[in-house]
């Protein structure tokens, strides 16, 4: 078959798939079929970090993430709502340090960041997580703001 | 309609008669994508069915003494996590923190990036100087080869038909470096990198360049001159010159041949000036 029904389990909800083609990537799945346009579509060549999504609480290229490949996990992208402890912590950092300029780039950020989070909490220093949001791309180069945002996201980890 | 066929075998012999099943048409084995898809969407590669590894057994990390088997399937990012690849293999730590980010290195893998021999691959110079080993499963028996003997070309390997990675074997651990030059510091693909690597007990250097086509090589006469310990400044500067004069270098839409041979004996300079030699010694 190259499109079978699939399962997904996004944002705590489950979503059923009656005609799923293989070749279809993460990005797409949640983009066009179920109207979460968060999570932005840059370069689809994994250079850009826009489409950033985490996959069983592990930041993730969604252009590069064939659909199927996750039907098991748990996705969780920048339209979840309020309640998960990482995502609110990153949102609320970016808010008080202005950290957008066109936005275009922010949900890519805040859940690289979350995810970045959840995997390491307060282990990592400033230095560390500048280092490991360098495949996300700020195309207005507000970086100065964004890290401000880290640092603030940083501190506020329990 | 899909451009390909997803199948996702519950075993390794599943897997392979998969991969067999659709010779003649083309197949693929997919383990985080990242490269693959990338093809896929450029119309480099096209098969007609793509086999998804994620099923089977292979996401694993063995120590041994020193020695360490990788798994072909273990996300990059658990590679890079593993407190003993930092200390006992610090050259591998490196290679692996330079591929992609961290959101491409939680689904890259060994496997994947070994498999797809791109000529700039991080990894595989660095393999070179360690002297690791894939064992392949195929259809009919398992083998070992050399990475050396592994990877034949750009994009080539010595992968039969229905034949897949299932694990890296490094040798021992031994004090290692690895060092790059790129247009961008974050998510690009080097220019060309060096990769060193000191073994305690042949007490000799390893030293690969990698970054350029056609293939990562491994460079045993400059790595012979650095002699049998830390070499001294005349040493090192004369291995850097031989290194310069020695590597067959290409020029590609990344660098020109003549930048990339101005560098390589930087390079060598500054990786084998970072390795601690006498780390290795009381091990």
């Amino acid at each position: 078959m190259t499109a079978a029904s699939a399962d997904l389990t996004v944002n705590g909800r489950r979503a059923s798939f009656t005609a799923l083609p293989d070749d279809e990537r993460l990005l797409d799945t949640l983009r066009w079929r179920l109207g979460l346009k968060g999570t932005k579509e840059g370069c689809r060549t994994g250079d850009c970090g826009a489409c950033t999504v985490l996959v069983d609480g592990r930041s993730t290229l969604s252009c590069l993430t064939l659909t199927r490949e996750v039907e098991d996990a748990a996705i969780t992208t920048i339209d979840l709502g309020a309640g998960d402890r990482e995502v609110d912590r990153v949102r609320a950092a970016f808010a008080a340090a202005g950290a957008l300029q066109c936005g275009y780039c922010t949900p890519g950020f805040v859940i690289a960041l979350a995810g970045l989070l959840k995997e390491r909490g307060r282990s990592l220093s400033l230095d560390e997580i500048l280092d490991s949001l360098q495949g996300n791309l700020c195309r207005c180069t507000g970086y100065a703001a964004i890290a401000r945002a880290a640092a603030l996201a940083r501190e506020a980890a329990p | 309609m899909s451009a390909f066929e997803l199948v996702t075998p519950r075993s390794v012999e599943e897997a392979i008669a998969s991969l067999r099943a659709s010779d003649g048409t083309g197949s693929a084995p997919l383990a985080g994508g990242t490269d693959l898809l990338l093809d896929i969407d450029d119309g480099r590669a096209a098969p007609a069915r793509v086999v998804s590894l994620r099923r089977l057994p292979w996401r694993t990390l063995d120590w041994v003494g020193g020695a360490l088997t990788i798994g072909s399937t273990l996300p990059l990012r658990s590679l890079e996590d593993d407190p003993g690849v930092r200390a006992q293999l610090p050259g591998l730590y490196q290679a692996v923190h330079a591929v992609g980010s961290v959101a491409l290195r939680h689904r890259a893998t060994i496997g994947g990036n070994l498999g797809r021999s791109a000529p700039a691959s991080d990894l595989i110079p660095m393999l070179l100087a360690l002297d690791a080993e894939v064992d392949l499963v195929g259809p009919s028996a398992e083998r070992r080869l050399s990475v050396n003997d592994f990877v034949r070309a750009s994009r080539r390997t010595a992968l039969a038909p229905g034949e897949l990675i299932r694990s890296v074997r490094v040798p021992e651990s031994r004090p290692s470096a690895y060092v790059w030059q790129r247009v961008r510091l974050a998510n690009d693909i080097s220019q060309i990198a060096v990769a060193v690597a000191y073994s305690p007990s042949g007490r000799r250097w390893s030293v690969a360049v990698g970054g350029m086509p056609p293939r990562p090589v491994l460079l045993p006469e400059v790595a012979r001159g650095l002699g049998n310990a830390r070499p001294t400044d005349p040493a090192l500067r004369a291995a850097g010159e031989r290194a310069t004069r020695e590597v067959t270098i290409a020029a590609d839409q990344r660098a020109s041949e003549e930048y990339r041979r101005r560098l390589v004996g930087t390079l060598l300079g500054r990786a084998v000036r970072s390795v601690d030699v006498a780390e290795g010694v009381h091990r």
